[in-house]
C-alpha cells in the first residue's frame, strides 16, 4: 500500500493531507493542474477542472505528468475512469491553434481534421471565419480573435493562441527600487505572466498586486492602459506607480468621470468605460487612442460584461488580470480564461501569511440575538425585506459600539451595506461616513486622515470594498453585506491585511443576527475565507464585553 | 447398420467415459440407460452440434479433413493433408504435437474413433459438419438430379471414354481424377477461371436464374455456361448451382483449409505495469461495492416501480444514473449486477417496486473484498446482457434494465471465454479488443458471429467497470474470479484501503475520513453530516440540517459532540461545537405528534373526571392542555366508549387530520434469481455416478438383446439407436428401407421408403407405397429393415 499524502476522489477532487511529510512536494506537483478549492487546517481540497487542466497545458504540462503525479502521490488506487478523463480533456487543448499566417493574417489551424470539421459546422462559429486555407486551416477575421476563443472554449475545444502580440508603442518604464525591492513572489508572478504572454495573477489582498502590475509594465516597456474599479483606486495606482517606477506624474493620465487624460500610461475606471449615452459606449475610443502594449485589469473578478465584450477586441495586446479571488459569483471564470488568459500565478493566502507578507488575521463572527419585538417584526416582514431587516437590526448597533469601545486606540473600519444603518452608526460612534455620494476629494481627505491616525473610526459603505489602501487599519467590523457574496467578504478582510508597522495582527468582526437569513448568508459569505484557512470563531454578542481585549 | 462406434465406446475405460461426459455434459442429462443409448445420444445432431461448437479451429479442421474421406484414414494421410494447409505457420514437431492433441481431444469427446491407422469420424459427424470446410457437395450429390441422358451428353462433351455403369458414377469418377479436372479447367476462358477461384474457398454455391439449361461445350457462351457444360459446376436446383467437392479440392491444390495454424493467434496489446493495473482494478472494485451499496440504500427509501412488462423504466434508470453520478450504461450495469447477486428484487405484487432483499442486509455487513467477490462472480455468471439496455429489440421496443428480455443464453459463456482469453494473456498485457475477438474466433470458429463479438466487447468494457481488469489487464483478484475458486476476495483485500476509525475535523465545518470508515462510524457520520465527496476518502459537511437530522434520530447534543471527540484525530473546532449547541438549543422547541381523535371540553373538571375513570385506560388518553385530551383511538370508538361511561359526547368534524407513516426502508423476498448455466461441465462425482449407472444398465441391456432383423412379412422392430443408425446409412447410400410406422391413429403400418434427410426428430423420405414425399416422426418408427 502506497503511503502518499494525496487521496483522489471520484468526483475529481484531490484531498491533500497537509501534515504529511511529502505534502509540500505533492502540492508543487499538483498545483499546475488543480485549483485549490479549500485550504482549511488539515486537509486541503484541490479540484481538477477542465479549465485547470487546460491551464496546465497552456503552461506546458502534459497528461503524462498529471497522471504520474496523481498515481505517484495517491494513497489509494486512482479510479481508472478519472485518469482516462484527464488524458482525454487535456488532449482537447491545442488541437486547434490560432496562428499568424504571412498572407492570410490570423488563421485557425488544426492537427486533427475531424475537430476542425466539427468546429466549422458550428453555427455560432461560422460567421467568425473567413476562407478555408487548405484542409487543415481556415482564416479568422482578426477582429474576432477573442470571440472565437470564447466560443471554442464553450464547445470544449479551447484554442491555443500562438498569434502573438503587437509590441505597442514603446515607452521607457523601469522599476525604481530605492529603499524597497520586489518581493520574490511578486517577481515570480510578473515573470510567469510575461512568459505566458497574457493571463491572470491571483494574490491575496494586501500582497501588493499593484507592484506586480508595475513589474509587468517594466517588462513590457510600452504604453499601458490600466482599468480599475473606481476613482480612488485610480489615484492610488497613480501614486504607487510614481513611487515605485521611473514614471513621472506627467506620464500618467487619469480617465475618470472628471478627468479625461490620455497619456503613455492611462488609468481608467470600469464605470467610465461602461457609461452609455443613447445606447452608445462613449469612451470606446480610449482603446484605440494609443497603440497600447499592455492592458491591466485590476480586480478581474469584477470585470463587467461590457468590458468582456470590449476585451474580445483587444486580443492582439498583452492582457494582465489581477485579483485576490478568481471566484465570480456569475460563474464567468471561463470568459476570464479565454479572453484575458489562463491563470499564471496563484499563492494561497495562508502561505503568504506565514511568510509575513500579509498580516495574520483573526476572524470572529459575533452573533446577536434579536429581541422579542424584533423577532416578531422579522417574522412578519415581507420576504424581500427580511434580509435588510435582520442585517440592520438595532441590536447590531449596540454590539458595534461595544466593539469599537473595546478597541479604543486602534484604527477601526466599520463596513456595511445599508446607508441608513451606516448613517446611524456614524452618529452613534461619532465617526465620519463614506458612501457613494461622498465626493472623491472628501473621500480622499478622510482616508488620508485615517492613515495619519487623525481619525480612528471610519464608517464606509461598499465603495471601500476594493483597492482602498489603508495600511494601518487593524480592525474591521462588518455589520451587513451584499447577501452571500464570498468575494466581498474576502475583499473586506483584505482591507486589514496589509502588514502592520508594529507587526501585529488584524481582526475581522462580522456581526450576524442569529436564527435569521442573515446567518445563512453569512455562512455562505464565509466559505471562501474558511476554505482559505481562516477559521471563524463564533461568539455571542453578550460575551463581547467579557472577552480579552485584542492582543 | 454399424455397431462399430457403440462397441468402441463400450471398450473405453470408465475414466475415458467420464472425460467424455465431462466434456459433453448434455450426454448425461438425463443419464442414458446403457452404452448404446449413450452412443445414440452422442450421434444425435443436436448433441454433435454442441460438441463441434466447442472445438477450436485446428481441431475442427482435423475432424473436417477426416470426414472428407469416405472410409477410414491413416494418421499419416491426415497429417500430410493438414501439413499442406498449415505450410509455413508451424514446424513439423509442433504440427505433430498439435495433431496428437487434436486426435486425443476428438477421441475423448467421441467425435472420432479407431486406431491411428484407421481413423473414422463418429456416426453423424459427417452430416453435422455438412458442408465441411466451405466445400460444396460431392459430384455424385451435385448431379443426383440430372437425368442420365443429360449426363451422357455431358460425358461425351468432355471426352469421357464410354464405359458401363451409371453416368452419374462415371462423372464422379472423372471429377475425382485431378488430371481430368486440370484439363477441363485449362479449357475455360479466364473469366470462367476467375469465377471458379471465387467459388473455390466457399461459399461453394451460387444463384443462377434458369440453372437447368441445356448447354453443350460448343454452344456455351458466358463463363458460367462454359463451366456448366464441363461439369465443373452443376445445377442443384432451378436457380442454384454448386461447385462439386472434387473440383474445389483440385482448385485448392489439395489443401482442405486455406491457412491453418496449429496454435491460436498471439494476443496483442499495450504493456502495463501489473502492480499498477492491480491497484487500478482494486480502486474500481472498491468503487463498485460502494456504488451498489449506494444504489440499495437509495432504493430502500425511494424504490422505483416495476414496469407492467417487467423491468425498470428508462426514467428511473436515468434518475438512478444521476444519483450515482454514472453514465447510463454503467448505472444499468450496477443495477443488473445487484439484481444478479440477489441484492435487489421486485416486490412481486401487481404494482411492484424494486427493493433490496434481506440478502442485502447480510451482504452489507461483510468486508469490502467479500462483497466485491460476490458481485464480481454474480456478474461473471449472469446470463443477462446489461450492455443491451437502451437498445431496441426485434419489435422495436426499447430494452429496459432488469427486463426479462435482457437474457441471452450465450452471455455467461462468452463472458467466461473472454475472461479466459484475458487470463491467458500473461502479466501486464492489456490485449486489444480486436486481438481478443480474433482469439475467440480461433477457439470456437463455429460460434463466430456478430452477437458473440458484441458480447465479448461488452465483457471487456464491463470488466473494467467491475474492477476485474485494470488498465485492460486482468488483475490478480480478477484471476480469482476467472478461476472461480474463492480466492478473489483474499487477493483483493491487501489492495483495498484499510478501514479507519477516525476523521479529521476542520473549522470550515467539514470532516475528512482519510479512508473507508468502519461501518458503525460511517453510518453515524452519514446521519450527522452530508457527504460532499466520495472516493478513497469521504468528505462530510456539517450543516444545521444535518445536525438536526442527528438530533431527530434521538441523539443529544452531548452525544454528537462526544462521538466527534472520540473519533477526531484533532480537537473539535470551535465553530462546529457552536453549530451543534446552536442547533440543539432550538431543537424540539415545537413538538408535533399524531392523535386520531381528541376530546374537548370547556370545563377542565369534567376532563379530570374522564381521566380518573378506570374504564378510560383503554382509550390511551393524553392531556395536552387543561381543556384538551388527545387519543390514539378512532373518533367512533372514543364516542362509543364515552357514551358507555355515561357522558354525552358530540362528534366534531375534523379537517386536515392526516396520518402519514411509512417505514423508511423496506425489503422484499423476490423470486430467486435464475443463474445462467455456467460454462463448466458437471461435477466430477456426478460424471462418475452417471458412468457407473450406464455400465450397470449396459450389462442388463446386452443380456436381453435380440437380433434386429425381424422375420419377413412382420413389421420390423429394432432398437431406436439402430433405427437411426440404419436411416443415416440409408441416406448416405441412397438405398431403400422398409420401416414399421405407427400412424397418427396408432395403427401399425409398414412402408418402403427412400430416406432423403433427417432433422429435428423427423425423417423426410420418398414413400414408395404412397408415391409421395412424406415426413415421418422418428419416435413413431418402430423398426427398420433393409429392402433386399
Amino acid at each position: 500500500m502506497n503511503d502518499g499524502p494525496l487521496i483522489v476522489q471520484s468526483d475529481k477532487t484531490l484531498l491533500l493531507e497537509v501534515d504529511h511529510e511529502r505534502a509540500d512536494e505533492c502540492r508543487k506537483a499538483i498545483a499546475p493542474f488543480a485549483e485549490l478549492e479549500r485550504a482549511p487546517e488539515h486537509v486541503h481540497t484541490y479540484r481538477v477542472t477542465p479549465l485547470a487542466l487546460w491551464n496546465a497545458r497552456a503552461a506546458g504540462h502534459d497528461a503524462e505528468q498529471v497522471v504520474d503525479a496523481l498515481i505517484g502521490f495517491s494513497r489509494y488506487p486512482v479510479p481508472h475512469a478519472l485518469l482516462v478523463d484527464v488524458a482525454e480533456t487535456m488532449s482537447r487543448y491545442g488541437r486547434l491553434r490560432l496562428d499568424k499566417h504571412p498572407t492570410h493574417g490570423l488563421v485557425l489551424t488544426s492537427t486533427d481534421r475531424a475537430v476542425l470539421e466539427e468546429v466549422l459546422r458550428s453555427k455560432k462559429i461560422q460567421p467568425l471565419l473567413g476562407d478555408r486555407i487548405g484542409s487543415d486551416a481556415v482564416a479568422v477575421h482578426p477582429s474576432e480573435r477573442g470571440n472565437i476563443k470564447q466560443l471554442l472554449l464553450k464547445i470544449g475545444w479551447p484554442a491555443e493562441d500562438l498569434a502573438g502580440y503587437v509590441d505597442g508603442e514603446h515607452h521607457a518604464i523601469a522599476l525604481a527600487e530605492d529603499g524597497w525591492t520586489l518581493r520574490p513572489y511578486q517577481k515570480e508572478a510578473a515573470d510567469a505572466f510575461w512568459h505566458g504572454g497574457s493571463g491572470v495573477v491571483v494574490l491575496p489582498c494586501g500582497a501588493g498586486k499593484t507592484i506586480v502590475g508595475a513589474a509587468a509594465m517594466a517588462h513590457a516597456e510600452a504604453t499601458t492602459l490600466i482599468m480599475v474599479t473606481n476613482t480612488v483606486s485610480a489615484h492610488q495606482w497613480k501614486q504607487e506607480l510614481i513611487k515605485r517606477t521611473s514614471l513621472t506624474e506627467d506620464e500618467i493620465g487619469e480617465y475618470t468621470g472628471t478627468k479625461k487624460e490620455i497619456r503613455p500610461v492611462t488609468i481608467a475606471t470600469y464605470q467610465v468605460m461602461t457609461t452609455r449615452r443613447q445606447g452608445v459606449y462613449r469612451h470606446l475610443e480610449l482603446f484605440d487612442a494609443r497603440d497600447w502594449g499592455l492592458v491591466i485589469y485590476d480586480e478581474v473578478h469584477l470585470l463587467p460584461a461590457p468590458i468582456f465584450r470590449m476585451t474580445a477586441d483587444l486580443q492582439a495586446r498583452r492582457r494582465m488580470g489581477l485579483t485576490a479571488t478568481l471566484i465570480r459569483e456569475d460563474g464567468r471564470e471561463g470568459d476570464v480564461f479565454s479572453l484575458i488568459g489562463p491563470k499564471r500565478y496563484d499563492a494561497p493566502w495562508k502561505e503568504m501569511e506565514t511568510q509575513g507578507w500579509i498580516a495574520p488575521a483573526d476572524c470572529v463572527e459575533v452573533r446577536v440575538t434579536l429581541s422579542d419585538e424584533e423577532r416578531l417584526a422579522y417574522a412578519m416582514a415581507e420576504s424581500d425585506e427580511r434580509y435588510r431587516f435582520c442585517s440592520t437590526t438595532p441590536s447590531k448597533t449596540r454590539v458595534t459600539e461595544a466593539l469599537v469601545r473595546r478597541h479604543g486606540g486602534e484604527q477601526v473600519l466599520v463596513i456595511g451595506q445599508y446607508i441608513d444603518q451606516l448613517d446611524e452608526l456614524g452618529e452613534h460612534l461619532n465617526a465620519p461616513v463614506i458612501k457613494g455620494e461622498t465626493r472623491v476629494r472628501e473621500r480622499e481627505r478622510l482616508f488620508q486622515a485615517f492613515r495619519d491616525k487623525e481619525i480612528q473610526v471610519l464608517v464606509v459603505s461598499k465603495v471601500a470594498n476594493f483597492s482602498i489602501d489603508l495600511p494601518e487599519a487593524s480592525i474591521a467590523i462588518q455589520v451587513s453585506g451584499t447577501f452571500g457574496s464570498r468575494q466581498e467578504e474576502a475583499q473586506r478582510l483584505g482591507r486589514v491585511l496589509r502588514p502592520k508597522a508594529d507587526g501585529g495582527g488584524a481582526r475581522f468582526y462580522s456581526i450576524v443576527s442569529r436564527d435569521t437569513v442573515d446567518q445563512e448568508f453569512a455562512a455562505h459569505r464565509q466559505r471562501f475565507l474558511a476554505e482559505q484557512g481562516y477559521a471563524y470563531r463564533i461568539v455571542d454578542a453578550d460575551d463581547v464585553g467579557e472577552e480579552n481585549p485584542a492582543r | 447398420m454399424s455397431t462399430e462406434f457403440p462397441e468402441w465406446l463400450r471398450g473405453r475405460t470408465d475414466e475415458q467415459l467420464r472425460a467424455l461426459v465431462t466434456a459433453r455434459p448434455e450426454l448425461i442429462t438425463p443419464v442414458p440407460a446403457h452404452v448404446d443409448g449413450l452412443a445414440a445420444r452422442a450421434g444425435s445432431p443436436s448433441a454433435l452440434g454442441r460438441a463441434l461448437d466447442r472445438l477450436d479451429r485446428f481441431t475442427l479442421a482435423v475432424v473436417e479433413t477426416l470426414t472428407l474421406q469416405p472410409g477410414p484414414i491413416t494418421r499419416k494421410a491426415l497429417r500430410s493433408s493438414l501439413d499442406k494447409a498449415a505450410a509455413g505457420t508451424a514446424g513439423k514437431k509442433e504440427l505433430d504435437a498439435a495433431l496428437d492433441e487434436a486426435l486425443d481431444r476428438l477421441r475423448t469427446r467421441g467425435l472420432a474413433f479407431g486406431p491411428d491407422d484407421a481413423l473414422l469420424p463418429a456416426p453423424g459427424v459427417v452430416e453435422a459438419l455438412d458442408p465441411p470446410a466451405g466445400l460444396g457437395p460431392p459430384a455424385a450429390e451435385v448431379f443426383r438430379h440430372h437425368s442420365p441422358e443429360a449426363l451422357e451428353v455431358l460425358l461425351d462433351d468432355i471426352g469421357a471414354p464410354r464405359r458401363d455403369g451409371s453416368p452419374r458414377d462415371r462423372l464422379a469418377e472423372l471429377l475425382a481424377d485431378p488430371t481430368t479436372v486440370g484439363r477441363l479447367v485449362a479449357e475455360v476462358s479466364p473469366q470462367a477461371r476467375a469465377a471458379l477461384d471465387e467459388l473455390s474457398w466457399g461459399p461453394a454455391s451460387g444463384r443462377l436464374p434458369n440453372a437447368r439449361r441445356d448447354i453443350r461445350t460448343a454452344t456455351a457462351q458466358s463463363p458460367i455456361e462454359q463451366l456448366l457444360a464441363r461439369g465443373l459446376l452443376g445445377a442443384t436446383g432451378d436457380e442454384s448451382v454448386a461447385l462439386p467437392r472434387e473440383v474445389a479440392l483440385f482448385l485448392r491444390d489439395g489443401r482442405v483449409h486455406r491457412d491453418l495454424s496449429p496454435r491460436p493467434p498471439d494476443l496483442e496489446g499495450a504493456r502495463r505495469d501489473q502492480v499498477l493495473a492491480d491497484r487500478t482494478a482494486a480502486g474500481q472494485a472498491f468503487t463498485l461495492v460502494r456504488t451498489v451499496e449506494e444504489l440499495c440504500e437509495h432504493w430502500s427509501v425511494e424504490p422505483p416501480g416495476v414496469l407492467r412488462t417487467g423491468g425498470l423504466a428508462i426514467r428511473d434508470l436515468k434518475r438512478t444514473a444521476q444519483s450515482l453520478d454514472l453514465p447510463e450504461w454503467a448505472a444499468g450495469l450496477v443495477v443488473e449486477i445487484a439484481y444478479a447477486a440477489g441484492l435487489v428484487a421486485s416486490g412481486g405484487s401487481v404494482d411492484g417496486e424494486w427493493l433490496p432483499t434481506p440478502a442485502y442486509d447480510g451482504w452489507r455487513v461483510k468486508s469490502t473484498e467479500d462483497r466485491w467477490a460476490l458481485l464480481a462472480s454474480a456478474w461473471a455468471g449472469m446470463d443477462r446482457v446489461p450492455g443491451l439496455i437502451g437498445e431496441r429489440d426485434d419489435r422495436d421496443r426499447p430494452l429496459n434494465a432488469l427486463h426479462p428480455d435482457l437474457r441471452r443464453p450465450a452471455a455467461a459463456q462468452v463472458r467466461a471465454q473472454t475472461l479466459a482469453v484475458l487470463a491467458s494473456a500473461g502479466p501486464g498485457l492489456a490485449p486489444a479488443a480486436a486481438s481478443v475477438l480474433a482469439r475467440l474466433s480461433w477457439e470456437q470458429p463455429r460460434r463466430r458471429g456478430a452477437q458473440r463479438d458484441r458480447l465479448a466487447e461488452l465483457t471487456l468494457r464491463e470488466a473494467e467497470q467491475v474492477g476485474v481488469t485494470g488498465l485492460g489487464v486482468l488483475s490478480a483478484h480478477g484471476h480469482g474470479i476467472v478461476r472461480g475458486d474463492g480466492t478473489a476476495a483474499g487477493l483483493l483485500a491487501p489492495l483495498l484501503p484499510e478501514p479507519v476509525d477516525h476523521v479529521l475535523l476542520q473549522a470550515d465545518l467539514t470532516a475528512v475520513a482519510p479512508g473507508p470508515l468502519t461501518s458503525d462510524l460511517g453510518r453515524w457520520l452519514a446521519l450527522t453530516a452530508d457527504v460532499e465527496s466520495k472516493g478513497g476518502a469521504t468528505v462530510y459537511r456539517f450543516s444545521e440540517r444535518s445536525i438536526r437530522r442527528a438530533l431527530d434520530a434521538g441523539q443529544s447534543a452531548d452525544d454528537v459532540a462526544g462521538m466527534l471527540e472520540r473519533h477526531s484525530a484533532t480537537a473539535v473546532p470551535q465553530p462546529l461545537r457552536y453549530l451543534i449547541s446552536d442547533v440543539a438549543r432550538r431543537h424540539g422547541r415545537i413538538r408535533v405528534g399524531t392523535a386520531s381523535a381528541y376530546v374537548r371540553c370547556d370545563d377542565p373538571s369534567v376532563l379530570d373526571e374522564v381521566l380518573a375513570d378506570k374504564r378510560a385506560g383503554l382509550l390511551r388518553l393524553r392531556r395536552l392542555a387543561p381543556t384538551v385530551l388527545a387519543s390514539k383511538t378512532s373518533r367512533a370508538t372514543l364516542i362509543d366508549s364515552l357514551r358507555a361511561m355515561g357522558y354525552a359526547p358530540v362528534a366534531e368534524s375534523l379537517e386536515g387530520d392526516v396520518l402519514v407513516s411509512r417505514a423508511d426502508s423496506r425489503r422484499t423476498d423476490g423470486p430467486p434469481v435464475a443463474r445462467g448455466a455456467g460454462p463448466t461441465g458437471p461435477e466430477p462425482d456426478v460424471a462418475a455416478a452417471a458412468i457407473r449407472a450406464m455400465r450397470a444398465g449396459d450389462e442388463a441391456h446386452r443380456t436381453r438383446r435380440r437380433p434386429s432383423h425381424g422375420p419377413d412379412g412382420q413389421v420390423p422392430r429394432s432398437p431406436a439407436t439402430a433405427t437411426i443408425q440404419a436411416l443415416q446409412d440409408a441416406i448416405r447410400q441412397g438405398s431403400r428401407v422398409w420401416i414399421g410406422y405407427l400412424d397418427a391413429q396408432g395403427h401399425a403400418t409398414s412402408r418402403i421408403l427412400e430416406p432423403a434427410r433427417m432433422e429435428g426428430g423427423y425423417l423426410t423420405a420418398y414413400d414408395e407405397t404412397r408415391a409421395a414425399v412424406h415426413r415421418f416422426a422418428l419416435h413413431r418408427i418402430t423398426g427398420i429393415a433393409d429392402v433386399s
